[in-house]
């Protein structure tokens, strides 16, 4: 994992125990994990234990913390390219497992909030179909000719998961098409598992 | 055998043939699986070989007959040296078949085992961890989105979504400047009104991407600084910071003189007035920055007349905007008054400014003849006064000569002891300066050359450190490739079955060996036994020979004189001829018995061979074959 220089200092310093102690450590990711996940942290770094820090390092570690965390995440970094990225910027082993455990925690939700940054198509939730059978139309007086209504319910990730129909009819050639390709497609699904 | 047959079994099952569970040995297997078996072995080892056979026996009693023929050709090109024919493969037996197999397996290619050790590319293991995250989506049966539990929530609900906004953050740190020379206000922004980063942007949804935003950045201004600095930094010699503010520098002065000629103002277009003051402003901001804010305080000819035409221009805007809000509520005529007057004045602008352009021209073209007429004029001012100076020269001269002449013979001796005095004094002072020269020379032929060994040093060093950078670099990727091959291996070794352990295997191997030495051991034994009975035998021979031919002699001689001895002589020889027959019977026994375990091991063998079996397959196959023929001549006779 490539780290810039000011996020290296930044963990230096959170390293430093002259600078934090064990107590200000552990306060101190636990604050930057919850920072990233909830809304609402404007008076975060407003503990106790980390009073006595100088605010303007404590927000430099902030920041550092909080790209390393998305950085590993990002990367899906296992344990050993966290602590050798840890104990390359001098923390000693108490540290690394206090900060691994809190990231093993989170992990799961931070990696949800990263999926998040995408864009993706509706997906499918649902389908309801219908037979509609022409006698005769205002032009035609004689069509009889059965057409299929279908119509597909979807989920939109994008607006908050609000669902819409996606409606259109076709022939019966034309959905026996549709269904073939479908299938297709599920048992090129499958084959792609047989590598 | 089983162990033999069961690696055999499980090479054939990745040579891709397919053998049911429940066949355990060879001993099970049909035809149609020894057919298909060997095609598949064939088609591994060599694709030419296999491709023109089909892995299925065909159902014509000829065509078989023609299968296997041609399969046992090509076991034989292949090097096969056992008997092999087309009943090697329709009527099996057991041994003959275990050693084909045997044989092929041993040729199948060992690539596989080779690859193993070879990095898998990228790809591959990409297409690997596709296809196993594609295999647990499909194990998780889909549910519609009212029964969702949350462990499907990850894959199979879009969830929701944000596009990546990334927005620049304020941060409590600066990258061009030690914290140390920051000012006093900005740290006290940074501890006292910063908020924490992870509130600083809009949304929470754009935390994440502003923070990897912003971190790839700097990550990529690194980089990129890095290979400026290995490229070209390292040659100029200078250090970085020197590097650094001379490179800010060039650029500065390289947009400012951009800047400048676009600022000239044309006289063709109106418009550019406006811009082109805005842009002579940025000029002088750009002074500004570049001489650390000291402009504002000191201040050059230049600033000022800029300072005074632009505080006056808002005065100058205040009046206009003045003018036309007098002019606006005087203006009681009639629109069409009013637009006749506007479109009068604007002619008669126009027409004051063509006249005032023209009228500038004029004066531009009359301005740039006199610059040139003044240069003229200075030129020769400047030659002129030269000639004059020479010539006041030549006239001094002159007049000390004239001053000489009245005591003329007293004036040439003493000029010329002064001359001589003179040349003297150069010759002494000469000698002097060579004096002093030489040792100057040298010092200086000598720092010159140790300047350039200097050079050279430097330069051999510079040349050192980029070959050290390169293999630093070298070594990195190297390092990097290597571990992510170790953890791949190791991966794949975690997900390797267990249950095939090796060490059981080299166990059974290392105990087979010394079994194998044992039963050696005991051979030799057995062999030197009969080695040493033979020689007993031989000896035992060799001495009742002796001993029958000297009683013989002594009984013989007796036997002339007495008549008992020569019964007891006859006994002898009774009892000789007696036991040279039963030897020979004991001898005839033992070749019988051999000959006996023999057949018995030929009956076992052709037992093996299941001969009664393939007899009546044989000859069921024969019947086929004349039907066939019968069928074919009938065709014949009624074509």
């Amino acid at each position: 994992m490539e780290l810039s220089d000011s996020v290296v200092k930044g963990l230096q310093t959170l390293a430093d125990p002259a600078c934090f102690d064990f107590r200000a450590f552990t306060a101190f990711t636990e604050v930057a994990f919850d920072s990233l996940l909830s809304s609402r942290t404007d008076r975060a770094l407003d503990l106790p234990e980390l009073k006595k820090i100088d605010q303007a390092l404590l927000k430099h570690c902030h920041v550092a913390t909080t790209t390393f965390i998305l950085e590993g995440i990002k990367q899906n970094a296992d344990k050993s390219t966290i602590s050798s990225c840890l104990e390359d910027v001098k923390f000693d082993s108490e540290r690394v497992d206090a900060f691994y455990t809190s990231y093993q925690k989170n992990k799961r939700n931070l990696e949800s909030l990263l999926s998040s940054i995408d864009r993706c198509p509706p997906h499918i939730t649902d389908a309801s179909w219908r037979l509609e059978y022409c006698m005769k139309n205002g032009h035609v007086h004689n069509v009889n000719q059965p057409t299929f209504l279908i119509s597909f319910n979807t989920e939109d990730g994008g607006n908050e998961g609000t669902s819409s129909d996606v409606n259109f009819s076709c022939t019966l050639e034309q959905l026996q098409d549709l269904v073939g390709k479908m299938k297709d497609a599920a048992k090129s699904m499958e084959r792609a598992t047989q590598l | 055998m089983e162990e033999v047959d069961r690696i055999l079994i499980h090479s054939l099952r990745q040579a891709g043939t397919d053998i049911d569970e429940d066949v355990q040995s060879v001993k099970q297997f049909t035809s149609e699986l020894i057919v298909e078996a060997v095609v598949r072995c064939l088609r591994v080892i060599d694709p030419g070989l296999g491709s023109g056979v089909s892995t299925t026996l065909p159902p014509g009693m000829s065509a078989r007959f023609r299968l296997g023929m041609s399969l046992a050709q090509a076991c034989q090109d292949l090097g096969y040296k056992g008997e092999i024919g087309y009943q090697t493969f329709l009527y099996s037996n057991e041994p003959e078949i275990r050693s084909l197999l045997m044989f092929l397996v041993e040729k199948l290619p060992r690539e596989s085992a080779e690859a193993s050790d070879q990095p898998a590319g990228k790809s591959a293991l990409l297409q690997k961890a596709i296809a196993a995250q594609i295999k647990a989506q499909l194990a998780l049966p889909w549910l519609p989105p009212s029964c969702r539990l949350p462990l499907h929530c990850k894959t199979q609900s879009p969830g929701p979504c944000h596009s990546f906004r990334a927005q620049p953050l304020s941060l409590p740190y600066s990258l061009k400047a030690p914290s140390k020379k920051q000012a006093k206000e900005v740290k006290e922004y940074w501890r006292v009104h910063l908020l924490p980063v992870t509130s600083q942007p809009s949304q929470h949804a754009s935390v994440p991407a502003s923070l990897l935003e912003n971190h790839v950045s700097e990550l990529s201004a690194a980089q990129e600084w890095e290979n400026e600095w290995n490229s070209q930094g390292l040659l100029s010699r200078l250090t970085p910071e020197d590097y650094r503010s001379r490179k800010r520098a060039r650029l500065q002065k390289r947009i400012e003189e951009q800047l400048r000629t676009a600022a000239q103002p044309r006289p063709d277009t109106h418009g550019a007035t406006r811009s082109t003051s805005d842009l002579t402003e940025l000029l002088n901001s750009f002074g500004g920055t570049a001489t650390g804010g000291d402009i504002l305080t000191k201040g050059t000819r230049f600033t000022h007349s800029e300072k005074f035409t632009f505080t006056q221009e808002p005065e100058k805007a205040a009046q206009q905007m003045a003018a036309a809000a007098s002019a606006l509520p005087s203006s009681h005529q009639s629109e069409e008054d009013l637009k006749a007057k506007q479109e009068a004045e604007l002619s008669d602008l126009q027409q004051q400014l063509q006249q005032l352009s023209v009228q500038m021209e004029e004066v531009g073209g009359d301005i740039r003849q006199l610059t040139v007429s003044i240069h003229q004029v200075s030129d020769e001012l400047k030659q002129r006064e030269l000639s004059n100076s020479e010539k006041q020269d030549t006239v001094k001269v002159k007049k000390q000569t004239i001053d000489l002449l009245p005591d003329a013979e007293n004036n040439l001796v003493k000029l010329q002891s002064l001359v001589e005095g003179s040349a003297k004094r150069v010759v002494h002072l000469a000698s002097q300066w060579e004096k002093h020269r030489a040792p100057l020379i040298d010092e200086h032929r000598r720092l010159k050359e140790l300047c350039s060994n200097r050079e050279m040093e430097s330069s051999m060093k510079l040349s050192e450190i980029k070959d050290l950078h390169d293999k630093i670099r070298h070594s990195a990727e190297e390092a990097k490739k290597k571990e992510s091959l170790y953890k791949q291996l190791i991966t794949e070794y975690e997900t390797l079955p267990k249950d095939v352990s090796r060490s059981a295997y080299t166990m059974r191997i290392l105990e087979i060996v010394s079994n194998i030495k044992k039963q050696k051991e005991e051979i030799t034994k057995i062999l030197s036994d009969t080695k040493e009975l033979q020689k007993e035998i031989n000896g035992l021979t060799g001495k009742l020979d002796r001993t029958f031919a000297v009683t013989d002699e002594l009984v013989f001689k007796d036997a002339k004189k007495d008549e008992s001895v020569r019964k007891s002589y006859k006994y002898l020889a009774a009892l000789h001829e007696n036991c040279t027959q039963l030897i020979q019977t004991i001898e005839d026994t033992g070749t019988i018995m051999r000959e006996i375990r023999d057949l018995e091991e030929q009956i076992e063998t052709e037992n093996g061979k299941k001969t009664v079996s393939n007899l009546e397959k044989i000859l069921e196959d024969y019947k086929a074959i004349r039907q066939e023929n019968s069928a074919l001549a009938a065709k014949i006779r009624d074509g």
